[in-house]
């Protein structure tokens, strides 16, 4: 390995297993088994990557063959790339309180039911409800000598519920996933909450769109923090020029409420023991008190463009690590729930949410609820469904003005480069002031 | 392919025999090589290899998969499925098919598509060649090649082979805080990287300096990749046979009912050339075109074997493998968006070129409230004043019912071939 400048391997296997109940048949259920490795090296430009599967055993012979491919692939690149140095170490796997292993796929798939058979409220006409739980087993080396081994298991379940009047359809979800261990057991309030909200949807109106304060719950204000910062943060995009808020550390980009994190140390779904490339994870303050700090970053970009610290680097199994956020939550303000309600005065609760999407170059971001509510005189009134908000991310950030001291996370998945990994955001209640909110009512 | 396959999957099925009624094996193998561009320069190339294995077992209607990438692993990979199927509910099943005659050859192999890390730099140079017509700066771009091959098996007699091929690039750019983003993907070495490359960098600089627009209504033309997406979260799902069954399709008991547009015709053409091309389904079933909606009237649904045997229904051969490990489920092939052609962009409309968020559409629904990207007014066929930033709020069933007119030139997006639409009356929400 004489050229490489830097190699590393990730290799991680393990099992997916899954329940999909859908109106009480058990559709399928069951396990698959993956084993895939990352193979990258650093010739005198840039990178070459080899993602090759069914890795384990694989002799030094055969490893030492596909480091000289990867080598022979990197010398195709033009970018001379260089690596920060980061500390290396790894943290414990929280211990799971009931490992997921140690129930059979029988008692998950009773409990499942249960849940979704909770979700079958009057006026319900469609229940499912699935569970998945991924175990990896992850072995990660380096040129400089760094040596990992970890395995984490994440699980979770989802509930959806369809209610029916007329011709009229509605739904209502709820979900929640998990590193702390299996979460099934006493759950079916969640199916109740997703089918009842299902039942309340099919009376609501629809908001007309314009311009008008909201109130963000700490579900859809994670969301925000996550579509409208976290990304524009990530180092990969501020690198290459396609983030609005690139050459802005140092900068008051937002309201001095207003303080974004992301900490993949945090037990959430989102943790990491260690980056994907042996770098030590860290809590990392991307604006504090409404001024830009750090932006997140892996080895490499952090050497090219500076201003925050590596070891956000995530890859899923047989993809190569890329810049990702982890745990993104908004810290808490000192306000209640109820006090940014009141100064919301007259406008809009925004609850819960289906995504969100943002265009970092441009600084624009997208995102939907789930359901709302419509805010007269600091009250809340009539149920309100299919509304969405979209922004700037630059001028969003200061029509923040109001945190509560609720925060709350909620669990997903991210998707970026056509990988998809587990995240949390969360955030308290917040308040936005002239945001634009999209719907297509008279309401 | 590197392993005797077909001794390895012979094991796998007479094994599985033993142990239930009826067993499918799938195995594929891919090779892929890719560079990206990090701004103008190659930072990166790479390969990807990859094989699996799925497996799908059938005892007393109970029906079982499991999945694996290690083929040495088939056994444990077996028995997962026969565990996997204990648990399932029983059902009505009445066989997997038997071997066809299945004539011809359907467009998805290119010999001269070579996976290899020269011709991906070659279709990079070229999205650069394009990008430079334009006075905008390039945030990166890929560019790939790939090879598959894959075999579908069962107890029943099916052994049917393909090659596949495929070639994919794409380039983002920006100027100022203006960007423009451009795509294409082929079974063939056919996808114009050069155009690629100009069409990015022209959104990126037409759309830079828009003007806002009121809140109001306005005439507005989907671009295929905007309205592909609103189609694959929304209609995809409501024509499912699972979901219609499962009381969660608003196209649910509509059939014969005038649901769409007169102008509209949507079916699966799995035969004509697109990224879903075969003569079989994910299940070995010969495939063939489905009509879901003629002439705006709703005429049927899609169904695999598994939804059809449980509900009295046909199969329409619309198993694709986009269930858990790879298992079959249903999808579509080649969907096509057809009707009589016209002129979108003659009278004076808004034209979106993409959302952002799209796949924040309800799917049960079809309300959806999204950001447009690149909007822009056209009119006599020709871009006019860009539109700075807007929102596009409404429900896609209204609108595919209320269609104004189909543009002429389809473009193929994943599983949807499509031309631009133009609808009227459409609600935006301005800044």
């Amino acid at each position: 390995m004489a050229e490489a400048r830097y190699y590393d391997i990730r290799h991680v296997s393990g099992q997916v297993t899954h329940i999909d109940i859908d109106n009480g048949v058990i559709e399928s259920a069951g396990t698959s088994f993956f084993d895939k490795a990352v193979v990258r090296a650093l010739g005198e430009t840039g990178w070459g990557v080899i993602a090759i599967d069914n890795f384990s055993g694989r002799s030094q012979a055969v490893i030492e063959t596909v480091l000289q491919d990867a080598l022979r692939l990197a010398r195709a690149t033009e970018e001379k790339v260089s690596l920060a140095d980061a500390p290396s170490r790894i943290l414990p796997v929280p211990a799971p309180a009931l490992d997921p292993r140690d129930v059979s796929l029988e008692e998950k798939q009773a409990m499942l039911a249960g849940i979704e058979a909770a979700a079958k409220v009057p006026g319900v006409t469609s229940t499912r409800g699935r569970y998945t739980e991924e175990i990896n087993s992850v072995r990660f080396e380096d040129a400089s000598g760094h040596e990992y081994t970890y395995e984490i298991t994440r699980c979770g379940f989802s509930v959806l519920a369809v209610a029916r009047k007329g011709g009229f359809l509605q739904m209502g979800r709820e979900s929640e996933h998990t590193i702390r261990g299996l979460n099934l057991a006493h759950r079916e309030e969640m199916g109740r909450t997703a089918g009842e909200r299902a039942v309340a949807l099919l009376d609501a109106a629809t908001v007309r769109g314009g311009t008008m304060d909201a109130v963000l719950d700490p579900e859809l204000a994670g969301v925000f923090a996550h579509e409208a910062i976290g990304h524009a943060s990530e180092g990969d995009i501020i690198k290459e020029g396609g983030s609005v808020i690139g050459g802005r550390i140092g900068e008051q980009i937002g309201n001095a409420v207003l303080t974004i994190v992301d900490d993949p140390t945090m037990p959430e779904f989102g943790f990491e023991p260690v980056d994907a490339e042996g770098v030590a994870v860290a809590r990392t303050e991307i604006i504090k008190n409404g001024v830009l700090t750090s932006f997140l970053h892996n080895r490499e970009t952090l050497a090219a463009v500076g201003g925050g610290a590596a070891g956000h680097a995530r890859g899923v199994a047989g993809d190569p690590p890329i810049v990702r956020m982890s745990n993104t939550f908004i810290e808490n303000g000192d306000a209640t729930a109820d006090e940014v309600i009141e100064a919301c005065g007259t406008g809009i609760l925004l609850r819960g949410s289906r995504g969100g999407q943002v265009d970092p170059g441009r600084g624009v971001f997208q995102f939907n609820a789930e359901y709302g509510y419509l805010v007269r005189d600091g009250e809340l009134r009539d149920l309100v469904r299919d509304v969405s908000l979209t922004g700037e991310i630059l001028a969003t950030l200061h029509t923040i003005e109001l945190c509560a001291d609720d925060r709350r996370m909620h669990q997903g998945f991210c998707g970026k480069s056509g990988q998809s990994v587990p995240v949390s955001d969360g955030s308290p209640h917040v308040l936005l002031r002239s945001a634009v909110v999209g719907g297509h009512g008279a309401a | 392919m590197q392993l005797e396959i077909a001794p390895l999957v012979d094991a796998i099925l007479r094994a599985g025999e033993k142990a239930a009624d009826e067993v499918e094996v799938y195995y594929a193998e891919s090779r892929s090589v890719g560079v990206d561009l990090k701004r103008t320069i190659i930072g990166e190339a790479h390969e990807t290899r990859a094989r699996g294995i799925m497996i799908r077992t059938v005892a007393d209607g109970h029906i079982g998969t499991s999945s694996t990438d290690d083929p040495a692993r088939w056994q444990a990979c077996l028995d997962a499925a026969l565990a996997s199927g204990r648990l399932a509910t029983a059902q009505e099943w009445h066989g997997l098919p038997g071997p066809a005659r299945l004539p011809g050859e359907v467009p998805v192999f290119d010999p001269a598509v070579v996976p290899g890390v020269e011709a991906a730099r070659r279709l990079a140079a070229d999205l650069l060649l394009g990008a430079a017509e334009h006075d905008a700066g390039v945030i990166g771009g890929s560019a790939s090649l790939s090879l598959s091959e894959s075999v579908l098996a069962n107890s029943s007699g099916v052994y049917y082979t393909r090659q596949k091929t495929g070639v994919g690039a794409s380039l983002e750019a920006i100027r100022g805080t203006s960007t423009g983003y451009e795509f294409d993907r082929s079974c063939f070495l056919d996808i114009d990287a050069v155009d690629i490359g100009r069409s990015a960098a022209f959104l990126a600089c037409h759309s830079a300096n828009g003007k806002d627009v009121a809140t109001g209504s306005f005439a507005v033309i989907l671009s295929p990749v905007a309205l592909a997406q609103l189609i694959g979260h929304v209609v995809v799902p409501a024509l499912s046979g699972r979901n219609v069954h499962a009381g969660r399709s608003w196209l649910a008991g509509k059939i014969g009912e005038q649901c769409m547009g007169e102008v509209l015709s949507l079916y699966d053409d799995p035969h004509t050339r697109g990224l879903g091309s075969t003569l079989w389904d994910a299940e070995g079933m010969p495939a063939r075109r489905i009509d879901f909606v003629e002439h705006g009237v709703l005429c049927g649904f899609a169904y695999d074997l598994k939804t059809a045997y449980r509900y009295g229904e046909e199969s329409t051969a619309s198993a694709v493998r986009s269930g858990p490990g790879g298992s079959p489920g249903i999808g579509m092939h080649n969907l096509v968006v057809d009707g009589p052609r016209g002129t979108v962009d003659e009278e004076r409309a808004i034209w979106v070129h993409d959302l952002v968020g799209a796949h924040t559409a309800n799917p049960v629904t079809g309300d959806f409230s999204v950001e447009l990207s690149n909007p822009s007014w056209k009119e006599g066929g020709a871009f006019g004043e860009p539109i700075r930033s807007a929102m596009l709020a409404g429900n896609l069933f209204d609108m595919l019912a209320a269609i104004e007119v189909l543009g002429e030139v389809p473009r193929i997006i994943g599983t949807v071939i499509l031309p631009p639409v133009r609808f009227n009356n459409q609600q935006i929400i301005g800044k």
